[in-house]
């Protein structure tokens, strides 16, 4: 049995008398991604800041792979992209991403070599020579996330990767850890629960500083009473909900939204459900837009019951 | 394999001479202090030389320059120096709190810090900052002290070999002055928010501390003894020496220089990025 990623034991931290982060407990192991998510103030900046060392716990045990935050022996092991940090003013995007390379060890040669690497990885080769102030708000953050993948860390811890960036940017972004999660494990930030969604497997769910206790699955394979997300197009809400609940093997039908309804049933009793709903929506000539297994992550982490 | 601690204090201090000399910034800087130095060369400095030299013996007979507080220029042999001597231990520590003021601040606040963190210790990033300053301070020492040989030699050519010793003497002693002046602002640094406020906050201290510890040691003279704690207690004194004696004074700057190292270290270690 390998070693936890991350551990952390009875964290917590106090910002001049408020509690940020309390009696946080948990264990992480390297594999898919895993999504952090929050109200604003729940302490997911906090908790990312103590795990990169930038910030020192009041009281609790912290360690990656086995060591301090901030160790030396996690030089190059471990990287992050910091919420709204930004790189120097005074030296060019390469210069720097070289010297942080030097930092983690690399000769000259190879270090140029890499910033040249990860700046593409992010397609901002052109950009390499250029004073990180003329870049755009996009840009810059995927420079951030350049560096954060100099020297192809096991861990990289990323706050808030998408916030503020365009439909394109976002999906570059997401492309990125996609293609990297094979080798690195990726802590994401994130208000936006549909991008984590889509890449994470595992949600940690932080609120007022306290960690819910159980790790939130994307995927329900095991589970005997299962979901069906549905999303139709203008459709009467009591008629579907009626005939809905009359298929057999539905236990519950719900109206979250408009025109979103979540089918809740045995999936014992009825293993094919999607193909009954389909028929269902045919035989009544309704319109959908979408049909997903599973609730959405929003209706998991905050609206469950 | 990550560097060592020394080989990232090497490289963190390269990029900050690299800051210094070849960045826009600094090089505004370096203009800037070449205009001023070129301006005390050769106006004051020059003048009061040619002065010491031309009218050595009215102007001792008449006790001038004891007059005006200067009285040790005239025990310098060679009379530039002398002069340089007590411009520099006016200027350099002024431009050492200034030079200093932004080795950690200003980049905590950016942000910029983090990605370092990631990649070095904090006490690499805080002795690599500092020893990087301090290079960039020993370089303008040595160019204006060597700036003052060539004045020298081009008065007289034959002082070549009689002025290198005071060429060496005021360059280790002038950056053995500026040692604790860089060390308080790097400790400040560590702290506060930008390079103004390291500036505001090292004048205040200074000023307070000077004037605290004086008027506490004029009661209870015992108490005389804190006055050490003071980064530059020991310049009047050394405008007070010349040649190699000046150096009997250097205990003061290295000690002083340790315990503000030790107290920006303790700092550092327990800022938050």
């Amino acid at each position: 049995m390998s070693s936890p990623i991350i551990y952390c034991q009875q964290l917590n931290h106090v910002y001049s008398g408020n509690v940020a982060l309390s009696n946080v407990t948990f264990e992480l192991d390297a594999g898919e991604p895993i999504g952090l998510v929050g109200p604003n103030g729940a302490g997911k900046t906090t908790l990312l800041s103590i795990l990169t060392g930038f910030l020192h716990p009041t009281s609790g045990i912290v360690r990656l792979f086995g060591q301090l935050p901030g160790a030396t022996q996690l030089i190059g092991k471990v990287s992050a992209l910091p919420q709204d940090a930004k790189l120097d003013p005074s030296f060019t995007i390469i210069e720097q991403l070289v010297f942080y390379a030097r930092l983690q060890g690399l000769t000259t040669q190879q270090a140029s070599l890499e910033a040249g690497r990860v700046l593409e990885e992010v397609s901002l080769k052109e950009a390499a020579h250029e004073k990180p102030q003329v870049l755009s708000h996009g840009m810059a953050k995927r420079v951030a996330i350049a560096q954060a993948m100099i020297g192809k860390p096991a861990l990289i811890l990323l706050d808030e990767p998408t916030a503020g960036l365009d439909p394109v940017n976002v999906r570059t972004v997401r492309t990125i850890i996609a293609e990297q999660s094979t080798a690195t494990t990726f802590i994401i930030s994130s208000h936006d629960l549909a991008e984590l969604d889509r890449l994470c497997q595992h949600i940690l769910l932080l609120e007022n500083g306290i960690l819910k206790p159980e790790k939130i699955s994307i995927h329900e394979q095991q589970a005997a009473t299962r979901f069906i997300t549905l999303q139709m197009e203008i459709a009467p809400a009591p008629e579907v909900i009626a005939k809905l609940q009359a298929l057999e093997g539905v236990l519950q039908v719900t109206n979250p939204q408009k025109n979103e309804f979540i089918v809740e049933y045995d999936f014992d009793l009825q293993p094919q459900m999607d193909l009954q709903l389909m028929q269902c929506i045919n035989t009544h000539h309704w319109q959908y837009r979408q049909l997903s297994h599973g609730k959405t992550l929003e209706e998991k982490l905050f609206f469950r019951g | 394999m990550h560097p060592g601690f020394f080989n990232h204090l090497l490289l963190i201090s390269q990029f900050e001479l690299k800051r210094g000399f070849a960045t826009r910034r600094g090089i505004l800087s370096l203009l800037t202090f070449a205009v001023v130095w070129c301006v005390i060369l050769l106006y004051p400095l020059r003048f009061t030389a040619d002065l010491l030299v031309q009218e050595k013996g009215i102007m001792q007979g008449s006790g001038f320059f004891d007059f005006i507080g200067l009285g040790s220029i005239q025990q310098w042999p060679i009379a530039e120096f002398g002069v340089f001597w007590h411009f520099a231990l006016l200027i350099f520590p002024v431009l050492s709190i200034t030079l200093a003021a932004d080795q950690t601040c200003s980049d905590r606040e950016r942000g910029t810090l983090r990605f370092i963190v990631l990649r070095s210790s904090r006490d690499s990033i805080f002795f690599g900052r500092f020893m990087g300053v301090m290079v960039i301070q020993a370089l303008l020492i040595s160019a204006s002290a060597l700036s003052t040989f060539a004045l020298v030699l081009y008065r007289d050519a034959a002082l070549f070999s009689s002025a290198i010793p005071d060429l060496l003497v005021v360059t280790v002693n002038l950056i053995l002055a500026v040692l604790p002046f860089t060390a308080m602002m790097a400790a400040l640094s560590a702290k506060v928010k930008s390079a103004r406020q390291a500036t505001v906050w090292a004048i205040l201290i200074w000023t307070f501390l000077a004037g605290i510890i004086s008027g506490f040691a004029y009661y209870l003279p015992a108490l005389a003894f804190f006055k050490f704690l003071i980064p530059g207690y020991q310049l009047s004194g050394l405008a007070e020496l010349s040649g190699w004696k000046t150096l009997q004074l250097a205990y003061i700057p290295l000690l002083q220089s340790l315990v503000l190292l030790a107290l920006g270290r303790w700092i550092m270690a327990r800022e938050a990025l």
